[in-house]
Formats: C-alpha cells, sequence, structure tokens
C-alpha cells in the first residue's frame, strides 16, 4: 500500500465536563495508507467517535495535527473545512440519519446541492452512486418507507455520491441485524476494492473488522496492541 | 435556488404547526394592514398639499362653527374687495350646511337617524374629494345623479350603507323630523346613491331645500324668523391653486369688514382636519405607537416560536447536514428561508388577500373616527404591511438561526455518558 493519507500526530481531546476538563484523546497517532480499510475497536468511551469526527474535519482537536491527504485539516477555519467535508469525505452513520422528508434521491443529491454542478451532471452522479449500492430501483422511496439495510445503503450512496477520498464510518452495522451487516460490511469492501477509496470504520463487531485490513484498538484515549476483550464484550 | 426546494420541504414537514403559524401571521398581518391603511389615510388627509389646495372657512371662536347664511355669496368669492385680490371661480367653492333629523321621531334609534349635507348639488363633483376624480363610467352615472338633484330640490343622494340603515330603496320618499331644525321637517326623495367607497354612509341635499324653508318659515310662524337663522352656514369650501394663493385669500377672508359678528377664520382642509383631529389624537398615538409595534411583536414571537420549535426538533439533522459540508450561514439561510417563505410568504398573502376582501367585497372598511367613515386598504399599507411582517419573520427566525448555525456536530452524535 502507498503513503499515507490520513495522518494523526499526537492528537489531544479535552472536553469540559462541567468544571472538569475530561481528556478523551491523550497523544494519540496514528497514520492509515490510501487504500486500507482499518477498522477501530475500542469499549465504549474509549474515544473511537471523538477520533474519527477529527478525521473527518466534524471537531478539532486540542492539541495536535490531522492531516489528511495535502490538507492539515485542524488548521482549516470552520468555513473552509465544511467545504473541504463536502469534496474529501463521506460519513456514515450507526442510525442512517437520512432527512425524513426527503426521497432516497433527493437524500443522496444533498450533498451535491453544495457543489457547482449543473442538475443533469447532479442527476448523474445520484443515479451512478444509487446504482453502486444496488437501489436503482428506490429513487423516490422515503426513509420511513425503507428497510434499515436499505436506508444504510442510501446513507453509503451519499457518502458515496461526491467521489470523496475518505469514507468514514461510525459502527454502520451497529443497528442492523447480522445479514444486513453482512451485506453492508460486502458492499464497503466492494467499494475500496472498485473505487480505491480509504475506509476507516468504528466497530463493535468482531466479524466486522474481520473484513477491514487492519483492527486498531482504542483504549481510554490511546491506541494498544492487544484488545481488552473484557471491555469489547461488556 | 437550489435550497429552495429543500426549504420548502421543510415548511410542508410539520404541516399542522405551519399552518397554525401562517394563520395566526395572517390574521396578524390582516390587523397591521388595516391599522397602516387608517393611519396612512389620515396622514394623507392632514398632510399639506402644495397644489390645488382645499381651505375651509368657518366660525372663528366655536364649534360647531354657525355663520349666517348672508356671508355665503362673498365667502364663496374668497371676500375680494380690491381689484388685484385672489377672486375665486363659481366652481371652486361649496357651502355645507348641515341638516340632521330622524325618521321616526317617537321612536328615534341609531339606524333611523339621518344627518344630510345641504349644499349646490353642482359642486358634488367638482368639490368633493374622491367625487372630483371618478373614473369615466361612474362619473357618468354619478352626475345623473346630481342632475336629479338639481332639478328635483327635494332630491337626496345617499351612501349605499346609509339606505340599508334606514331600510329604503332609491325613489322611495322619506320624511325627515329635524333635530337641529325644530319644526323645519323636509320631505325627500331618494334620488340615487354616492359611488361606493368613502361616502357609503353620507347623504346631501339641494341646499335650496332647505334655505326655502327656512324662508317660509316666518309666514306659519307668527313672522318670527327660525331661531337658527342667525347660523344656518356651518363651512365654506374654497379651492386654491397654491399656498400662495391661500395666504392671499385667508388675509382677504380674516380681515374683510363683512365678517365681524360672528369672525371667521381660514384653514387649510389638512390643519382643518388636523385640528378635528385633536380630539381623536391618543386613539390615533395609540394605533401608531403601541397597536402597530405590538402586533409586529407578537408576529416576531409567533414566528420565533415555531422556526424556534423546528429547528430544535431538527437539530441531529442540521448536525447531519454540517457533516455533509453545509458550512453553517448556509444552515443559517436554510432556517432563515424557512421563515420567510412561512412570514414572507402568508403576509403576502394575506395583505393582498385584506386588500381584495376589504376593497373590492366589502367596499371599504366601516370604521367611523372623525367625519370618515369608510377606508380603503391602501395600496402603501399593502406594501408596508407585507415588509413590515417580512422584517419580522426576519427578525424572529435570527435567534433559531443563530442556533442552528452552532448546532455542534460532536455534540448531538457523542453518547455523552
Ligand atoms: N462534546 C462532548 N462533550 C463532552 N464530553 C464528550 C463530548 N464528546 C465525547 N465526550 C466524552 O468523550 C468520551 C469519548 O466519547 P466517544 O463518543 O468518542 O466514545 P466512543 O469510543 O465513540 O464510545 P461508543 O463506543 O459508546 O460510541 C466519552 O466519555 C464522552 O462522554
Ligand atoms: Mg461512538
Amino acid at each position: 500500500m502507498s503513503s499515507p493519507i490520513v495522518r494523526v500526530i499526537d492528537v489531544h481531546k479535552y472536553f469540559q465536563r462541567g468544571s472538569e476538563r475530561v481528556e478523551v484523546l491523550k497523544g494519540l497517532t496514528l497514520d492509515v495508507p490510501q487504500g486500507e480499510f482499518l477498522a477501530l475497536m475500542g469499549p465504549s468511551g474509549s474515544g473511537k467517535t471523538t477520533l474519527l469526527n477529527l478525521i473527518a474535519g466534524l471537531d478539532r482537536p486540542s492539541e495536535g495535527e490531522v492531516w489528511v491527504g495535502p490538507e492539515c485539516i485542524s488548521a482549516l477555519s470552520e468555513t473552509r473545512l465544511a467545504a473541504w467535508r463536502t469534496r474529501s469525505v463521506g460519513f456514515v452513520f450507526q442510525f442512517y440519519h437520512l432527512i425524513p422528508v426527503l426521497t432516497a434521491y433527493e437524500n443522496v443529491e444533498l450533498p451535491l446541492l453544495l457543489l457547482p454542478l449543473s442538475a443533469a451532471q447532479r442527476r448523474q452522479q445520484v443515479l451512478t452512486a444509487l446504482d453502486l449500492v444496488g437501489l436503482s430501483d428506490r429513487l423516490t422511496h422515503r426513509p420511513g418507507q425503507l428497510s434499515g439495510g436499505q436506508q444504510q445503503r442510501v446513507g453509503i450512496a451519499r457518502a458515496i455520491v461526491t467521489d470523496p477520498t475518505l469514507i468514514v464510518a461510525d459502527e454502520p452495522t451497529g443497528d442492523l441485524d447480522s445479514r444486513s451487516a453482512q451485506e453492508i460490511l460486502a458492499l464497503l469492501v466492494e467499494l475500496r476494492e472498485s473505487l480505491n477509496k480509504t475506509i476507516i470504520m468504528v466497530t463493535h463487531d468482531p466479524r466486522a473488522a474481520a473484513r477491514a485490513h487492519r483492527t486498531q484498538h482504542l483504549d481510554k484515549g490511546v491506541l494498544v496492541d492487544a484488545p481488552s476483550m473484557s471491555h469489547d464484550f461488556e | 435556488m437550489k435550497f429552495l426546494k429543500l426549504i420548502f420541504k421543510n415548511v410542508r414537514r410539520n404541516l399542522l404547526r405551519s399552518a397554525l403559524t401562517a394563520a395566526g401571521t395572517m390574521v396578524l398581518v390582516f390587523v397591521v394592514t388595516l391599522v397602516l391603511s387608517i393611519l396612512s389615510f389620515l396622514d394623507q388627509a392632514t398632510s399639506e398639499k402644495a397644489q390645488n389646495l382645499k381651505t375651509i372657512v368657518t366660525e372663528r371662536w366655536q364649534i360647531p362653527s354657525r355663520m349666517p347664511f348672508a356671508y355665503a355669496q362673498s365667502l364663496a368669492e374668497g371676500a375680494p374687495r380690491d381689484p388685484g385680490d385672489v377672486r375665486v371661480p363659481a366652481a371652486d367653492s361649496m357651502t355645507w350646511q348641515f341638516y340632521g333629523g330622524t325618521l321616526d321621531p317617537k321612536n328615534r334609534t341609531p339606524e333611523n337617524n339621518l344627518f344630510a349635507i345641504a349644499m349646490e348639488p353642482e359642486k358634488l363633483m367638482t368639490m368633493m374629494d374622491d367625487l372630483d376624480s371618478l373614473e369615466p363610467d361612474k362619473a357618468a352615472a354619478f352626475s345623473q345623479v346630481v342632475a336629479k338633484l338639481k332639478a328635483n330640490k327635494q332630491g337626496l343622494v345617499l351612501g349605499k350603507e346609509r339606505l340599508r340603515q334606514i331600510q329604503k330603496k332609491v325613489g322611495e320618499r322619506i320624511k325627515i323630523f329635524s333635530v337641529n331644525y325644530r319644526d323645519i321637517d323636509l320631505e325627500f326623495e331618494i334620488v340615487g346613491l354616492f359611488p361606493d367607497g368613502r361616502y357609503d354612509s353620507s347623504a346631501a341635499f339641494n341646499r335650496q331645500y332647505l334655505n326655502d324653508a327656512l324662508d317660509t318659515y316666518p309666514a306659519t310662524h307668527g313672522g318670527k324668523p327660525h331661531p337658527m337663522m342667525k347660523g344656518t352656514l356651518n363651512l365654506v369650501w374654497l379651492r386654491v391653486p397654491d399656498r400662495d394663493a391661500f395666504q392671499k385669500v385667508r388675509t382677504q377672508v380674516e380681515s374683510s369688514p363683512l365678517y365681524s359678528n360672528p369672525a371667521v377664520k381660514c384653514e387649510t382642509a389638512a390643519s382643518g382636519i388636523s385640528t378635528f383631529m385633536e380630539a381623536y389624537r391618543d386613539l390615533i398615538f395609540g394605533m401608531r405607537y403601541l397597536l402597530s409595534p405590538a402586533i409586529i411583536v407578537v408576529l416576531c414571537l409567533v414566528i420565533a416560536n415555531a422556526i424556534g420549535i423546528s429547528v430544535r426538533e431538527r437539530r441531529t439533522e442540521l448536525a447531519v447536514l454540517k457533516v455533509l459540508g453545509f458550512s453553517p450561514w448556509q444552515l443559517m439561510i436554510l432556517v432563515l428561508g424557512e421563515a420567510l417563505l412561512l412570514g414572507g410568504g402568508t403576509s403576502l398573502l394575506s395583505a393582498l388577500g385584506t386588500q381584495f376582501v376589504i376593497n373590492d367585497l366589502m367596499g371599504g372598511l366601516k370604521f367611523p373616527i372623525a367625519f370618515f367613515s369608510t377606508f380603503m386598504v391602501s395600496t402603501d399599507a399593502v406594501v408596508w404591511g407585507i415588509a413590515f411582517s417580512t422584517g419580522a419573520a426576519f427578525l424572529g427566525s435570527i435567534l433559531p438561526a443563530l442556533s442552528a448555525r452552532n448546532v455542534k456536530v460532536s455534540e448531538v452524535f457523542s453518547k455523552v455518558a
């Protein structure tokens, strides 16, 4: 695999909780090569989502730097960061988070509204994305009319529609039955292979992690070598 | 605009709430538009014109003004004495004599009360506001009525509202038992109607009829003149070309030796009306500085409430949009757009609807204040009504929009333990 596309360098993240300052990430360093499918595991509260948010440019580290490609995203202003996210990251949520009043088509189209594209170009990209996730026949369905697995496919289509280099997924199969979960994982693997995307996925499910190239374990804000099993199955 | 569909769908999301907000907005905009109409009408009536201004000559020291009818002739000309003086042409003057009474002296009610202005019929279309500028077809119709008033001195012209109240029809005869001219009970034939609008509650007749009756009064009353005879002329209206002419006429009238007992004064219609409106000062002040702002504030709150709730409900969704790359100000635009669509759209509908219903369906708003009885919803008021309420919608949604702007993604999605 090639040079790292994501570089997390000695990152600290503090949260203020009341008068107390909680250190959630404690000097974390991580490289993710271009095209890798990385799984992040760890007990609840270990800082997985926090780390993912930093990598996706949804939050900024208290200390340290986060680089994605040529961009030091921890130094970008909020507005620049928003524009960067549109083009460079696709985010897949555990609870899909589709907009309930919009159809599958319109949900996938949302990020494209932020780019200087013609209606025809947008249409082309939306149809391609929905085709990739196998939902070409559900364009006009609303989220409420789709199964969980189908909603997550729409969520994935929305994440890849702008053709980002990086896809981050926070427990994408956490809310699905095991069959749908396997289908979603297969889809992610396939996308990575056919489109050469870099995927970072947080999961609690060892079977999901098994589909990734590499699994990193997080515990109390630092990466650890061995999984602390006792926590994972609490 | 690509976001428009999104905004529209958001408004439609909770139809009941949007509908209730829209209904509230409509009611408020309705009231604001009416209030603004009345205010702008009064402003117009009391604002000084520079050209073609109307002046009112009244008794100087007393309200109500009662001048002897002998003043009429010379006053109508502007009381010129010297060759260089301004002489007001006949068409530019008008005398008013108020005659009031009841149709049923045994059972007097507001409905069978009738108050009419005795005047020269031909002045109806040269000197009366609005009637002097009718559209051609209305003018043609009304000039027929004027002709009847001239030909038949017992003729009476009524506004449609007045006619409805006394429950008579055009062509019928009525007898009025006078209240202010005791024993001068006049019989009238209703010969026609005022054009719809401003004069819906008014009545006018040929002054000749009243004055003849006053002249024959002594013959049946032991040679004594009618007790009101000293003051049967209430107002004289004069039209002058400009303020300069007004000042001259005013000096001519006020310095003329002809009018010493009682003395007279001459003022512009605007200032005359202003003086008259003094009595309503508190009411108008309240409408302008309390009622209107209060409505705007309430409107602000209605919108703030609806949009605030909708933003709070959608915090997660707004966070998702942020994740997708919507910038803080784009989220603000979405929320403000929603408020403007809801507030601005409905106020547009409401204001235009108000104008249509009041002006076209109801023929004006009945709101008797001073000597105005009917108000039309002015285009000014519609425009300001829309502007104010859209502004209120905007103001009301600023806080919710700011909170949408500041939605913290990491907070919304972290399961804070
Ligand atoms: N915005 C925030 N403000 C305060 N504390 C926060 C915030 N976000 C996260 N935390 C805290 O940071 C710690 C790590 O949270 P994080 O969401 O990253 O954990 P996680 O590993 O994703 O857990 P889970 O497996 O349950 O999703 C938790 O103790 C959490 O309470
Ligand atoms: Mg998490």
